[in-house]
C-alpha cells in the first residue's frame, strides 16, 4: 500500500528533446492509475523512472513520502510487468516466481506457499512445471503477472502487458486485472496506448502527450470535459468530431458557423461562454454519439450532410458523412439505420453536448 | 495434373540445387572425404615411406604398435595438459573481455580490431615472432625483465616453462576467437530479464550467476567445443617453436603422429594414430555436447 508522488518530473536522454518534461502526478494509495497516450508521449519512461530502471533527470520521486530517486530498484519494493513478460527463459514458472523472494531471503517454506497461493488465485497451479517457452503468451502473461504478486510489492507498474494478447483474452484480462486490483487493493501504475484500457480500468487516468501530461481525471470526466484538442482526439473511437468554425453575433444570438453550417448557440450558454465572442476562430466538437437521425421535437440543430461511408459493426452503425463545407465528420447511430453512399442524409446534433476549442491554445474554451 | 506439374518442377529445382552444389561437394570430398579414407584404408596396411603401397594387409597390428608405443602416454597426457589449460584460461580471459566489451560504446569497433589482430596472424608466423621475442639473448622479453632486475628466462629451453610458453602463445593467438564468440552471443541476450531482475532484487552478481550464465550457456558450450577441438589438433606453433621439446615437454599428439610419419616414416602407423585420435576427439565432444545440452 502506497502513495506515489511525481514533483518536477523530468528525463532528457543527450542533448534531445525532453522524453518527459517537469511532470506532477500524485497517486493515491490503492489507486488504479492509468497512463495513457500515444507511443513516444513518455508515459513508458515515466514508470520506468518510478521503477528505477531510468535516472531521473530532474525533480523528485517519493513513495510514502520517502525520496527514491537514488535508491536502488531492488529496494524499491514495487514490481513490474512488462509488454513481453521479460520471464526468465531458463526457469520454470515455479522458479520464476521464487527469483525475487529468493533474492530477498524469504524462507523457503513460506515461498513455497506463496507460489502456491499465486498460483491459485492466476489458475497456473498445473503450469508450475513448466519453462516459459512451454506456454501461450496468456499463460505467460499470468505468470509474469504471478511474479509480481508473489512479492507483495507496495505497488504494481504494469508496463503494457496486455497489448500483446489477442482482442478476445485482452478483454478478459482487463476484467480479471481490475477484478485483481478490488481484491488486492495494491496501488498500480498502469501503461498503455489503448484508451479502451484506460477506460474500463483506471480509476483515474493521466493522458500524455509529447512528455507533458495532458489531463488527470476519472475516465468519465476526462470523457466528458477533455480539457483540449488532444485529449477530446484521443479518448474514444471514433473520436470526438473537430471542426473548424468561427463565431457570428447577430443580433442577440451567438452563433458559429461550422462548415457551412451556422449553429446558434442557446442562450443560456452564450452567457456561460462569457467573453468567447470577442475570438473570432474556433474548433467545434462534437462526439459522434450526439449526433442523432431525428430533431427530438427540434431540440436538435439540423445539418444536411451527405453519406460518405457507412460502417455497419453490429451493435452501431458508424455512419461518415460529408458537411456542407467539405467536412467529414462520423456519426454513430443506430445499428439497423442504413442509407446508401451518396446520398442526401438529414442528421441532427445535440449542441447542448458540444465543447468549443481555442484553435491557438488548443485548450478547451469553457470546461463544463 | 496440377500436382503433376509441381512435381515436375520440383524435380527441376532438386536437379539445379545439386548442379549447383556439385562443385563444393567435389572439393569437400577431394580435400576432406578422400584423404579420411585413405588414412583409414592405410592404417590397416604396413605403407612406410621407404615402400609406399597398400600391398601388406596387415589388420590391426598397426593400431597394436600404438598401444605398445613408449611414449605415447606422455604425449597424451601432455596434450590434455596443454588442452585444458588453454582453453579454460582462453575463456576465462575471452569471458572476461567480451563481459566488459559489453557494457562498452564508445570505441568499440577500434577494440574489436585490437582485439581481432592476433587472430588475423598466421599460426607459423605467431610462432616465429613469438620465438623472436622470447629468444634468450636476443628477445625483447628478456630484455624487458632484465629492466625490472628479473634474470633471463630461458622461455623455450627450460622443459618446465616451454610447456607453459607454448600454451601462453595459443593463449595470445586464440583467446579472442572465445571473446568474440562470447561477445556476440552476450550482445543477443534479451535485455527484459535483466531489468525483472533488478526489479526483483538482483545485484549484478546475481544477475550474472542466475541470468547470464544460463541463457549464455549455448554459446558457451559452442565455443568450449570449438576450441577444444581446435586445440586438439594444435601443431603449426610447437612446430616453430619447440618442436615438442626441450625433451618430451611440449610433445603434443599432433606433433607426435608427425613425427611418426615423416621421421620415422611409417605412414601406416601415423594413419593409425590419426583414425583413433579422431575416434578419440568424436567421442569425446559427442560426450561433451551431450552431457551440456542435458543441462538444458
Amino acid at each position: 500500500m502506497s502513495e506515489i508522488t511525481l514533483r518536477n518530473v523530468s528525463k532528457i536522454y543527450g542533448s534531445d528533446d525532453a522524453a518527459v518534461n517537469n511532470i506532477n502526478l500524485d497517486i493515491k494509495d490503492g489507486e488504479f492509475m492509468v497512463l495513457l497516450g500515444p507511443s513516444g508521449c513518455g508515459k513508458s519512461t515515466t514508470l520506468r523512472m518510478i521503477a528505477g530502471l531510468e535516472s531521473i533527470t530532474a525533480g523528485d520521486i517519493f513513495i510514502d513520502g520517502k525520496l527514491i530517486n537514488d535508491i536502488d530498484p531492488a529496494e524499491r519494493d514495487l514490481a513490474i510487468v512488462f509488454q513481453n513478460y521479460a520471464l526468465y527463459p531458463h526457469m520454470n514458472v515455479a522458479a520464476n516466481l521464487a527469483f525475487g523472494l529468493k533474492l530477498r531471503k524469504v524462507p523457503k517454506d513460506q515461498i513455497e506457499s506463496r507460489i502456491l497461493k499465486t498460483a491459485n488465485t492466476l489458475g497456473i497451479s498445473e503450469l508450475l512445471t513448466r519453462r516459459p517457452r512451454e506456454l501461450s503468451g496468456g499463460q505467460q502473461q499470468r505468470v509474469a503477472l504471478g511474479r509480481a504478486m508473489v512479492r507483495e510489492p507496495v505497488a504494481f507498474l504494469f508496463d503494457e502487458p496486455l497489448s500483446n494478447l489477442d482482442a478476445k483474452l485482452r478483454a478478459t484480462m482487463r476484467t480479471e486485472l481490475v477484478k485483481l486490483h478490488n481484491d488486492l487493493g495494491t496501488t498500480i501504475i498502469h501503461v498503455t496506448h489503448d484508451q479502451v484500457e484506460a477506460m474500463t480500468m483506471g480509476d483515474r487516468i493521466c493522458i500524455m502527450r509529447k512528455g507533458i501530461i495532458e489531463q488527470v481525471g476519472k475516465p468519465l470526466e476526462v470523457y466528458r470535459n477533455p480539457a483540449n484538442i488532444f485529449v477530446a482526439g484521443f479518448l474514444a473511437s471514433p473520436p470526438m468530431n473537430l471542426i473548424e468554425g468561427s463565431f457570428e453575433q447577430e443580433g442577440d444570438s451567438l452563433k458559429i458557423e461550422v462548415s457551412g453550417i451556422t449553429l446558434t448557440i442557446p442562450a443560456h450558454f452564450a452567457n456561460a461562454y462569457g467573453n468567447v465572442h470577442s475570438r473570432k476562430d474556433v474548433i467545434l466538437g462534437i462526439r459522434p454519439e450526439d449526433i442523432y437521425t431525428d430533431s427530438n421535437d427540434g431540440r436538435y440543430t439540423c445539418m444536411e450532410t451527405q453519406v460518405v461511408a457507412v460502417e455497419a459493426l453490429g451493435p452501431e452503425t458508424i455512419m461518415v458523412v460529408k458537411l456542407p463545407g467539405g467536412k467529414e465528420i462520423s456519426a454513430r447511430l443506430d445499428r439497423s439505420f442504413r442509407a446508401p453512399i451518396g446520398s442526401a442524409l438529414k442528421l441532427y446534433a445535440d449542441i447542448e453536448r458540444m465543447h468549443l476549442f481555442d484553435p491557438e491554445t488548443e485548450k478547451a474554451i469553457v470546461a463544463r | 495434373m496440377n500436382t503433376r506439374a509441381a512435381s515436375g518442377l520440383e524435380r527441376g529445382d532438386r536437379r539445379f540445387g545439386l548442379m549447383l552444389t556439385a562443385p563444393g561437394l567435389a572439393v569437400l570430398f577431394l580435400v576432406i572425404i578422400f584423404p579420411l579414407l585413405f588414412a583409414l584404408i592405410t592404417s590397416f596396411f604396413d605403407y612406410t615411406l621407404i615402400n609406399p603401397n597398400h600391398d601388406t594387409f596387415v589388420g590391426l597390428d598397426n593400431y597394436q604398435e600404438v598401444l605398445d608405443e613408449e611414449y605415447i602416454l606422455t604425449s597424451l597426457w601432455v596434450t590434455l595438459k596443454f588442452v585444458l589449460a588453454s582453453v579454460m584460461i582462453e575463456f576465462a580471459i575471452g569471458f572476461s573481455v567480451a563481459l566488459a566489451l559489453n557494457s562498452v560504446t564508445r570505441f568499440k569497433n577500434f577494440y574489436y580490431l585490437i582485439l581481432l589482430a592476433p587472430l588475423l596472424i598466421n599460426p607459423v608466423v605467431v610462432g616465429l615472432l613469438w620465438r623472436m621475442i622470447l629468444h634468450t639473448e636476443l628477445g625483447i622479453a628478456n630484455y624487458a625483465i632484465s629492466l625490472m632486475n628479473i634474470d633471463p628466462v630461458n622461455w623455450l629451453g627450460n622443459a618446465n616453462a616451454a610447456f607453459w610458453t607454448v600454451v601462453m602463445v595459443d593463449i595470445w593467438h586464440q583467446f579472442s576467437f572465445m571473446a568474440i564468440l562470447l561477445l556476440a552471443g552476450l550482445a543477443s541476450l534479451p535485455r527484459e530479464p535483466y531489468e525483472a531482475a533488478r526489479v526483483d532484487g538482483a545485484s549484478s552478481f546475481s544477475c550474472f550467476i542466475h541470468i547470464t550464465l544460463p541463457l549464455m550457456r549455448p554459446v558457451i558450450i559452442v565455443a568450449l567445443l570449438l576450441r577444444f577441438v581446435f586445440a586438439i589438433k594444435t601443431f603449426d606453433i610447437v612446430f616453430i617453436m619447440t618442436k615438442g621439446g626441450p625433451g618430451t615437454a611440449t610433445d603434443i599428439i599432433s606433433y607426435f603422429i608427425y613425427r611418426a610419419a615423416f621421421f620415422g616414416l611409417d605412414i601406416g602407423r601415423a594413419s593409425a594414430m590419426s583414425i583413433a585420435l579422431l575416434l578419440i576427439v568424436l567421442a569425446l565432444t559427442i560426450y561433451l555436447y551431450r552431457y551440456m545440452t542435458s543441462l538444458r
